[in-house]
């Protein structure tokens, strides 16, 4: 079927990706090739563009008031939705707040009882993602427009050869962790003869749900509880940034690690991994040990916790690939916390989930930390059914095949195979919301609703519920899959019925409190998340672990002797921060966000460990062929201080083809990769270069008290470890008067985990450009808020410390006084402000702040098709916070602690006459983040969280020696080491 | 003994000319077509200002983006060049002001032609506070005037808010020392050209000269009060130029020692740029007689003296960096010397402090060639320290996350090239329609060399 793609350069065509002239080489006006004539034309161009620039104004727009306003919508006033979130399948909580009907923020519903108000990077740029150009306006039948009638005609008339024998259906879906959605798909394979339901994770973990099985007759993904560990071991498993449900983890694990006044005790967390992840970047120790290695110590750890536990099954002695007395620390650590202490791997290898099983029981954490009970619905994938399908599919058998939420022709390890075999499949139905990778073979393609425009439901973990509703109507003629799947069944093509049905049948009788269903639905439907009374709170007898270890443990043994006699270099696959398994690729926030780790936006890249790097001459940006026979990738090389020596690592989610304009070509695919064994890669260099599109390129403190630190062993000893040297600040001036609010924010940077949710909550909130890969390589990413990362220690093993770094505004401020048009000034209650509308753009304040925070508009971003990425049409500036103005170009901007929300919070109180209590108003950042790092309040107010905090003696200024006396400020960062190794 | 074959004083005017002949000398220009010469350099000029007329126009329909800056780096080439025209600017109110009150002769040839060359560098170091603005069509807001905005003021604890005041005040005096200085011979050429357009502008200017004993009194009063109003100016402009980055808080910007540092090098810029250019018109125009090597040589002692100066304030940054113990000012100091932009500041360092120390030796400053080498490298070296100063202390600050590098575009460099292009385009025009020597004051001197 020929489709129709309209391309505008010969590059684009032929696939290429297209060229990427330096400025100066597009702008050269006595460059070669150009003639006096062009010359003289440039000029005369420039010179009238630029009178022109000079003398006209911005058009002026009319907003035409509604006739008749809807119900319930007020202009200028904000409503709030309770939904779940659709970003990823751990379905936590939100809060969607519309303005004249359009949801232009998210952010964490704080009834939920698994995230807790709490958001990450990706949940917060889901928004973005409802006003995407390039989602489908409706039906393809084809590969061509089509009405919704054409295509369920010609749906339907194949689904009825198909329940009449035709062959047999296929359904493969995304993990389903929606009650609703997994008893329609039920309903709906009912009448088919054979149908076939496969799901596909991208990043499976099946292999965790069958040693469950193994060890405990229960295949299920356990809830893992972090805030109730002392002691936490992570193998190679990023549980704070990408790991099952990241949001839910990171609360939890930093609760389980918050000093304040009333707690003085935090858990140790060791991590044993290849490349630094988030989470092994948080770890009180880390250890890098190859891939193949993890499990040498998950059986090293085994054997010593059974040495220990003086019984039941010998664990056989292996040679462990790191210091033997760090791991008879580590057993020692979690001997001493049974039953409260956790051991987690990510690994998809039944192998090792089989021996950390065994750890966990020995430990006796299985019903403690780990709850089996009440399992987790994420990864549900299963690899076996998948590639049985598409044997099936090979074989011919499969007469019709369902896609929903998947994208195997992108994201299966053989997605060459599945597209073959798809080929091989006469009738074949996406439901993308785009026309992806997979969709582009679809015979149909009906797509779906965004999140935010369907009814729906969630329960990530079992026992715990969510509701999703719509908070628009839908933008185009997309419809929800409930729909589409009713309609075919035969059945009133209502969602909403379905959906309370569903919810009268299996929710409503779990609870007593209310009598009437309508009651109930009303309750569940406003705070968005139910949570059905627990059945007992006795705790039932942990299930034996009947695990066959010895297998376990001679598959270890064999797959590292494979892997080393494979040589060469390991590869370590893994998600990234934000960008996760790709789906959100055409997410320009997601793309521009920086990766926690490498601070790398906008593509993947291999990270290989100093050591390697030194020794086959590469260095950053160096562009290499990661080779072994039957797989290459193409990516340019990056130094990551702390990675294991004999791997490499690459981010999967990048290489789209078929994402939408902003995520094709960026970066390549890494998930064939995922097929070949992990050993016996090697490096070639092509001897071309791709600098990294980095926001930051220093990674050492250079000696300097940026972030102070701490032991908690010290801390015990010195309330005021780390933060002894306060400098005395003279002035010859009388302080500034006050009164009223002062404004202040405290950072506990032993709780910030460098996770980004803040950085694109704040860009949601205030409208904040995207500019770009080429822009943000020449340093001038437009992020209010960053996250400065600094390593400490050795290349081999650094420490790495966070600092979220925003406008600090200084008391003292050294960008006030140096404006020469005063468009900086000091608020009379404690804050910088920047008046966008007098701005000259010198940038003399940007130059003279020692913080580096604020950022200037070198461009106009906003309707500019060189910066195509939110604010270039009428459909993606519908994402944009009407309270915050949208700055043109030559203007700095920065930080403004939010101050739309101040205003709000402050007419609030005095509308109700009450006074404006503590926490009542929240920035962005504060809201999203999920260790609850950022405290925002009135420090005049002595009560306040933020100046209890302030009073700490972990409390310290960055940079206070320069007398800027900045409202906001930090609390030390504390570790905890074990003592010994 | 050859001392004896020396006169206790040298002529500043060779060849003891007679009056008549240096009117005729220093007027011929004037009278006749440009010269193939004149018109090659003019060419070339007006080439150079083309170029960056378009950067320019470029840069301001489409953004500062169209600049290497960056979130770290926010000045670079256009502060850079803007301290560096202004530098220029130095020597014409120091020769015809300071040096008039010390009453040295052999300022005489040479003021006309400094006091224009500061003009023109003024001029077009005023473009680059215009051009590095975000919103150059607002620039008129860093003018304190009454408007309906509140009123809103001007913030008058911004240094560039006095850049503003001082530059201005610079601008103006200097014009009208330039231009009262220019009254005579203009009422000289007025009084030789033939009745027609020229006669009518040059009778325009002269303002009703009649030459008489008491025009001329007074007109020397008006000179001396002139030159003490601009003696201030001299030492107060970069010294409020130099407090752009004296009162910031940036390690490397953040030093007391700026001012005289500043004032120092624009000095030695402005001799360095006059000698550049009095070589060449000393040539072209065939004014050798007038503008000697006794000038010449005067002038490189003045650099000598001032590039030791300048080469002093670096050793003594340096010194204090160490000495004052703050890490900031140690590791910018450090960075600045051996980070990435070390081949800048040894190419300052170099042409500003090793170079003219060639100038100790009598040969060598005779030596015209090497004069204007020397010249030339003078200029390079200083358009280099206002570089180092700025770009070096920028991209490394105190947090290293945001150490950056700056790498300028083509655009910038258009720029620059576009303000010589300005600057020579519009001393050419100088040199042909205007005397470039101060007759009447010459004529001072060689009358006053004969009688001796």
């Amino acid at each position: 079927m020929p489709e129709t793609t309209y391309w505008r350069s010969v590059e684009e065509l032929r696939g290429e990706p297209p060229p990427r002239p330096e400025l100066s080489d597009l702008h050269d006006p006595a460059g070669a090739g150009e003639s006096r004539r062009d010359f003289l034309k440039l000029m005369g161009f420039s010179i009238g563009a630029a009178a022109l620039a000079g003398c006209t104004r911005i058009p002026e727009r009319q907003a035409v008031p509604l006739l008749a306003q809807p119900e319930g919508t007020l202009p200028g006033v904000e409503s709030w939705y309770a939904t779940t979130c659709g970003g990823c399948s751990a379905g936590c909580g939100l809060l969607v707040k519309t303005r004249d009907g359009r949801p232009i923020k998210v952010e964490g519903n704080p009834h939920s009882p698994l995230s807790g108000g709490a958001t990450c990077a990706t949940g917060q740029a889901t928004v973005l993602s409802l006003y995407d150009g390039q989602r489908l306006k409706g039906p393809l039948l084809h590969g061509r427009p089509a009405s919704w009638e054409e295509a369920d005609a010609f749906v339907a008339s194949h689904l009825d050869t198909l329940a009449t024998g035709g062959g047999r259906l296929a359904l493969l879906t995304e993990t389903i962790a929606s009650p609703a959605s997994r008893r329609l798909s039920e309903d709906f394979l009912r009448r088919f003869p054979g149908a076939i339901h496969a799901v596909h994770d991208p990043v499976s973990l099946a292999a965790l749900r069958h040693a469950n099985e193994q060890s405990f007759g229960r295949p299920v993904v356990p809830r893992f509880h972090f805030d109730r560990a002392r002691v936490i071991v992570g193998l190679e498993a990023d549980f704070l940034g990408t790991w099952l449900s990241p949001v839910e983890f990171a609360r939890a694990y930093s609760r389980g690690r918050r000093l304040t006044d009333r707690n003085s005790g935090m858990s140790r967390h060791y991590q044993f991994e290849a490349g630094l992840s988030l989470t092994g970047s948080n770890a009180d120790r880390r250890v890098a040990v190859l891939p193949s290695e993890l499990g040498l110590v998950a059986l090293a750890l085994a054997g010593r916790l059974a040495a220990r536990s003086g019984g039941g099954e010998p664990v056989p002695k292996v040679e462990p690939p790191c210091d033997p007395a760090l791991l008879d620390t580590v057993a020692d650590d979690l001997w001493q916390h049974r039953g409260e202490s956790l051991v987690v791997s990510g690994l998809n290898d039944p192998a090792v989930q089989a021996v950390v099983n065994r750890i966990n029981s020995l430990l006796g954490n299985v019903g403690k930390t780990i709850d089996l009970d009440h399992p987790s619905w994420q990864r549900q994938g299963d690899d076996g059914a998948v590639t049985a399908l598409i044997e099936a599919m090979e074989r011919g058998e499969v007469g019709g095949l369902l896609l929903w939420g998947v994208n195997p022709a992108y994201d299966h390890p053989q997605a060459g195979r599945f597209v073959k075999a798809l080929a091989r499949v006469p009738f074949k139905v996406s439901f993308a919301g785009r026309l992806d990778e997979t969709a582009e073979h679809a015979d149909a393609v009906c797509p779906d609703h965004h999140f935010l425009e369907s009814w729906g439901d969630a329960e990530p973990v079992a026992g715990s519920f969510g509701l999703r509703q719509p908070v628009i109507a839908p933008l185009f003629a997309t419809r929800s899959v409930h729909e589409s799947l009713l309609r075919w069944m035969g059945a009133p093509a209502d969602p909403l019925a379905h959906l309370r049905e569903v919810w009268r049948r299996d929710v409503f009788p779990r609870q007593s409190r209310w009598a009437a269903f309508d009651d109930f639905w009303d309750h569940a439907l406003q705070d968005g998340v139910f949570e059905p009374p627990a059945a007992s709170t006795d705790e039932a007898t942990p299930p034996v672990d009947r695990g066959d270890l010895a297998a376990a443990a001679a598959s270890i043994l064999a797959g590292h002797a494979a892997a080393r006699a494979a040589g060469g270099l390991e590869v370590r696959l893994y998600e990234k921060v934000g960008m996760r398994d790709g789906r959100h690729a055409n997410n320009p926030w997601l793309q521009e966000l920086p990766d926690p780790i490498t601070r790398v936006t906008w593509g993947n890249y291999v990270s290989v460990a100093p050591a390697l790097a030194a020794e086959q001459g590469l260095a950053d940006g160096d562009v290499v062929v990661l080779k072994k026979a039957g797989a290459a990738l193409e990516l340019p090389v990056q130094v990551q201080p702390g990675h294991a020596r004999q791997a490499v690592s690459v981010a999967l989610g990048y290489g789209r083809t078929r994402a939408g304009k902003v995520g094709n070509g960026v970066g390549a695919n890494a998930f064939p990769l995922l097929a070949a064994s992990a050993g016996g890669f090697r490096l070639e260099k092509t001897g071309r270069r791709q600098t990294l599109a980095a926001t930051q390129l220093h990674h050492s403190m250079e000696g300097r008290p940026i972030v102070r630190e701490a032991t908690l062993a010290e801390l015990a000893r010195n309330p005021a470890a780390g933060n002894e040297e306060r400098p005395r600040l003279e002035t010859l001036w009388a302080e500034h008067p006050r009164e009223g609010h002062h404004w202040g924010m405290a950072i506990d940077l032993s709780s910030c985990l460098g996770c980004g949710a803040c950085v694109v909550a704040c860009q949601a909130e205030n409208n904040v450009a995207v500019v770009g890969r080429d822009e943000v390589t020449r340093g001038r990413e437009m992020h209010w808020i960053r996250i400065d990362r600094y390593y400490q220690g050795s290349e081999d093993e650094p420490r790495t410390v966070y600092q979220p770094m925003m406008c600090q505004h200084c008391g003292n401020a050294p960008c006030e006084t140096v404006c020469p048009v005063l468009a900086t000034v000091h608020s009379s209650d404690g804050i910088n402000q920047q008046v966008y509308n007098r701005c000259v753009g010198t940038r003399y304040c940007a130059n003279n702040c020692p913080y580096k925070v604020r950022r200037f508009n070198w461009f106009q971003y906003a309707n500019n098709d060189r910066f195509d990425y939110t604010m270039n049409g009428d459909l993606g500036r519908m994402v944009l916070n009407p309270d915050v103005v949208v700055r043109s170009r030559g203007v700095m901007e920065k930080c403004s602690l939010c101050t739309q929300r101040i205003q709000a919070g402050k007419l609030r109180a005095e509308a109700a006459g009450t006074p404006l209590a503590d926490g009542e108003i929240r920035t962005a950042c504060q809201q999203a983040c999920p260790a609850e790092a950022i405290v925002f309040g009135d420090q005049a107010d002595a009560g306040s969280e933020v100046a209890r905090q302030q009073a700490s003696p972990r409390f310290y200024h960055v940079l206070e020696e320069l007398n800027t006396r900045p409202v906001v400020g930090y609390l030390t960062h504390v570790h905890n080491p074990p003592e010994k190794a | 003994m050859a001392a004896e074959s020396i006169p206790l004083r040298l002529p500043w005017v060779e060849g003891r000319p007679s009056l008549k002949q240096i009117t005729d000398d220093v007027c011929r220009p004037l009278a006749t077509r440009p010269s193939a010469s004149w018109l090659a350099c003019f060419a070339v000029a007006l080439a150079a200002l083309s170029a960056g007329a378009a950067a320019a126009g470029y840069e301001v329909a489409t953004g500062i983006g169209t600049w290497g800056l960056n979130k770290s780096v926010g000045w670079a080439f256009d502060i850079t060049n803007f301290v560096f025209w202004i530098g220029i600017g130095h020597a014409g109110t120091l020769i015809s002001a300071i040096l008039m009150l010390f009453r040295q002769k052999w300022r005489t040839s040479i003021s006309r032609s400094a006091e224009g060359m500061t003009i023109f560098a003024v001029m077009c170091a005023g473009l680059f506070p215009l051009l590095h603005m975000g919103r150059p069509w607002f620039a008129f807001w860093v003018f304190p005037y009454p408007n309906t905005r509140g009123p809103l003021w001007v913030n008058f604890r911004s240094p560039l808010l006095w850049d503003v005041v001082a530059i201005s005040t610079y601008f103006t005096i200097s014009f009208v020392f330039w231009f009262v200085g220019m009254i005579p011979d203009l009422a000289t050429l007025r009084d030789r050209t033939a009745p027609g357009w020229r006669k009518r502008i040059y009778s325009l200017l002269s303002l009703g000269w009649d030459g008489s004993g008491r025009t001329w009194a007074r007109y020397e009063t008006l000179s001396l009060i002139l030159a003490g109003l601009a003696t201030p100016l001299v030492v107060s402009v970069h010294s409020i130029v130099s407090m752009d980055f004296a009162t910031s808080v940036i390690p490397g910007w953040h030093t007391t020692l700026f001012p005289p540092y500043f004032v120092a090098g624009a000095v030695f810029s402005g001799f360095g740029m006059v000698m550049t250019l009095l070589i060449i018109t000393r040539k072209v125009m065939a004014l050798e007689r007038y503008i000697t090597l006794r000038h010449l040589e005067a002038m490189a002692k003045i650099l000598l003296l001032t590039g030791s100066l300048v080469g002093f304030c670096y050793l003594t940054e340096l010194f204090l960096a160490w000495y004052g113990g703050n890490p900031y000012e140690r590791a910018a100091f450090w960075n600045r010397a051996m980070g990435p932009y070390a081949w800048a500041y040894w190419t300052m360092m170099t042409c500003n402090l090793f170079v003219p120390q060639l100038l100790w030796w009598r040969r060598l400053r005779t030596s015209v060639p090497l004069l204007f080498v020397v010249s030339l490298l003078v200029n390079v070296g200083m358009w280099f320290e206002r570089f180092v100063i700025i770009v070096t202390s920028l991209h490394r600050d105190f947090l290293p996350s945001s150490w950056v590098m700056y790498k300028p575009t083509i655009i910038e460099v258009g720029i620059l090239i576009g303000s010589f292009g300005l600057f020579f385009t519009l001393f050419l025009l100088f040199v042909q329609a205007l005397p470039v020597i101060a007759m009447w004051e010459v004529k001072g001197v060689a009358a006053g060399e004969a009688k001796s």
